[in-house]
């Protein structure tokens, strides 16, 4: 089973850049793109930050494959 | 290949491992048979080694602020980058101590078996000097130093 996520598309969705949402969840661009790419798996209080800055739930966001 | 400031900041320090190396080894290498009171200059060196040391790191920097004006956040990801890169440097490190020892103990050893030969002269040259512990340690520092920022480089670059 491999965590991946929906953040790409939902972030899009929402119209934020990576710079905006990083700025706002506290994290840099770079670990955005990391996320996104699937390389980097974020801690659970980051992964709830996003599910809540993007307004989502967090299983929504964040899934197993 | 489009370069953060983060990895610019490390291989800053990649840089300077490897000048250092380069620069400053060899006098400690060609002064390895001594002990540090009869080293030629040691004074001179170390205080050209803080000077210099101060003089790059400060134009280094000064460069990467001035390239990248942005203040980049640090987060949960460079704290994982950092921790993986610090535990092999501390690997290397507790490796590294294992030869140190090993290095010590054979020195003995040989000088032993020298005694044994009877050869005096080989006996007398045969120590373990200051100069020598000094050479080692910082061919030991610099390495684990280059490998510790490479893999963290490495790191920034696909995770």
């Amino acid at each position: 089973m491999v965590l991946k996520n929906n953040l790409k598309e939902i972030r899009q969705k929402n119209g934020f850049t990576q710079e905006e949402l990083g700025t706002d969840v506290g994290v840099s661009r770079q670990t955005i793109i990391s996320i996104e790419r699937y390389r980097y798996k974020p801690t659970l209080e980051l992964a709830m930050k996003l599910a809540q800055k993007l307004n989502i739930k967090i299983e929504k966001l964040f899934y197993f494959e | 290949m489009n370069l953060s400031k983060k990895e610019f900041s490390i291989l800053i320090e990649i840089i300077y491992s490897i000048v250092f190396a380069l620069i400053f080894l060899p006098y400690f290498y060609e002064n390895q048979e001594k002990n540090l009171i009869l080293m030629d200059g040691l004074i001179e060196k170390i205080i050209q080694i803080i000077i210099s040391t101060l003089i790059y790191f400060s134009i280094a920097y000064s460069i990467l602020e001035v390239i990248y004006k942005k203040k980049e956040t640090r987060d949960e990801r460079d704290d994982m980058i950092n921790s993986k890169s610090y535990k092999l440097g501390y690997l290397i490190y507790e490796f590294s101590l294992f030869i140190f020892i090993g290095y010590v103990c054979s020195k003995f050893q040989n000088k032993e078996l020298l005694n044994l030969t009877g050869n005096q002269q080989l006996y007398n040259n045969f120590q373990l000097t200051d100069g020598g512990i000094v050479f080692f340690v910082l061919v030991l520092l610099a390495f684990i130093s280059i490998i510790k920022s490479l893999y963290q480089f490495y790191l920034h670059r696909t995770v």
